[in-house]
């Protein structure tokens, strides 16, 4: 069995020891991570959109911050992960593109970053680390035997970061 | 109108649209230049949103984008990708080969949003004329990072009206003997509200 599994955009995936989840190349995007350090279960979710607008389907819940981060912890929670011992992780939500956008707390990453702090600050579910915005592209790797979130970038001074 | 529901001549007509559009591109890059450009087959894919940053050439590999946004009665989005060294040798030959103006400079990335909007100007021209529409190009906004990170700006605008794409790309490459080849994609995706008002105007709609 392949243990790494990768988190494709709009999806997000519930995995336990020694599974990896990896999403490649975020931008704008926001991968949203829990973690449950006993059961070593988590989640790792390729969200593009801070919440779903009426008319949208609910059939890709991993496509929006809020209700991704809603449906992993419920399955989480479902698997018997303790709620106060879940932790989170936040990684991207970037402007990629040089002119710098005219108003910068508007762009669709900074509003994925927001709805993310929001949700998960509506759940009691302590967010641990983050490493957003800028303007760069993120790699995401989430070891669940260690809890580790390791970062990959390709540009700037340091090409990886941990979480 | 969803992109599932597209029949063979319909896929055709746009097909063809795009080649003639990409022909005009080609003109304007091969005079920019100042030698002969390439063209490719256009390929035609409708996909998932998340098999886009396979298709151009995966997530990670680093790549210098330029997008635009389509406006007009027809909306969508124009996103132009350079491998990194293409890119850097497309610079090379614009600015004179003895200053290595890196990308991500003001002048080499201005200089790389110019080169998009020559080329989404004449592509989008020819569709406007084609269709007796104006299509205008957006400012042009440039990336270096990997192929997913450019893309996803584009697919989050996407992705608001759906979950597919339908994407209309050209390669193309310069004709240059002694140096490796300037490389290049160019993909138009149309917005899929207004894909039915391209269709309609060239008579493509049943």
């Amino acid at each position: 069995m392949n243990d790494q599994q990768r988190v494709g955009i709009s999806e997000y995936r519930i995995a336990g020891a020694p599974q990896k989840l990896i999403s490649y190349g975020l931008g704008s995007c926001v991968g949203v991570i829990l973690y449950e350090p006993e059961l070593k279960l988590g989640g790792l979710a390729h969200t593009l959109l801070p919440e779903r607008r009426p008319g949208m389907g609910e059939d890709r819940p991993g496509k929006f911050v809020t209700l991704a981060i809603r449906r992993m912890l419920r399955e989480l929670l479902e698997l018997g992960a303790e709620r106060d011992r879940i932790t989170a992780r936040l990684c991207g939500g970037a402007h990629m593109f040089h002119p710098p956008p005219d108003d910068p707390a508007h762009t669709v990453g900074q509003r994925n970053i927001r709805a993310a702090r929001k949700t998960l600050d509506e759940l009691g579910i302590e967010l641990s680390g983050e490493d957003v915005g800028g303007r760069i592209g993120r790699t995401v790797e989430f070891d669940l035997a260690t809890g580790k979130v390791l970062l990959r970038l390709v540009r700037g001074q340091d090409k990886t970061r941990e979480l | 109108m969803t992109f599932s529901s597209l029949d063979a001549l319909q896929l055709d007509t746009l097909r063809e649209l795009s080649n003639i559009g990409m022909g005009h591109a080609a003109t304007a890059l091969s005079q920019l230049l100042r030698r002969g450009i390439s063209l490719h087959v256009p390929n035609l894919t409708v996909t998932d949103i998340a098999e886009v940053p396979t298709l151009l050439g995966g997530a990670e590999k680093v790549v210098a984008g330029v997008t635009l946004d389509v406006l007009g009665e027809a909306r969508g989005n124009i996103l132009l990708i350079f491998p990194q060294q293409s890119a850097e040798r497309l610079l090379g030959a614009l600015i004179g080969t003895e200053t290595t103006e890196p990308l991500e400079s003001q002048l080499g990335a201005s200089t790389l949003c110019e080169v998009g909007n020559i080329l989404a100007s004449a592509y989008l021209t020819a569709l406007g004329q084609m269709m007796k529409m104006v299509l205008i190009p957006s400012v042009p906004r440039m990336a270096l990072d990997m192929a997913g990170a450019v893309a996803d700006t584009v697919l989050i605008e996407l992705s608001q009206s759906g979950d597919r794409a339908l994407m209309l790309e050209t390669e193309f490459h310069d004709n240059q003997t002694g140096h490796d080849p300037i490389r290049g994609h160019f993909f138009l995706l149309p917005d899929p509200e207004t894909l039915h008002v391209i269709l309609k105007t060239v008579g493509g709609e049943q």
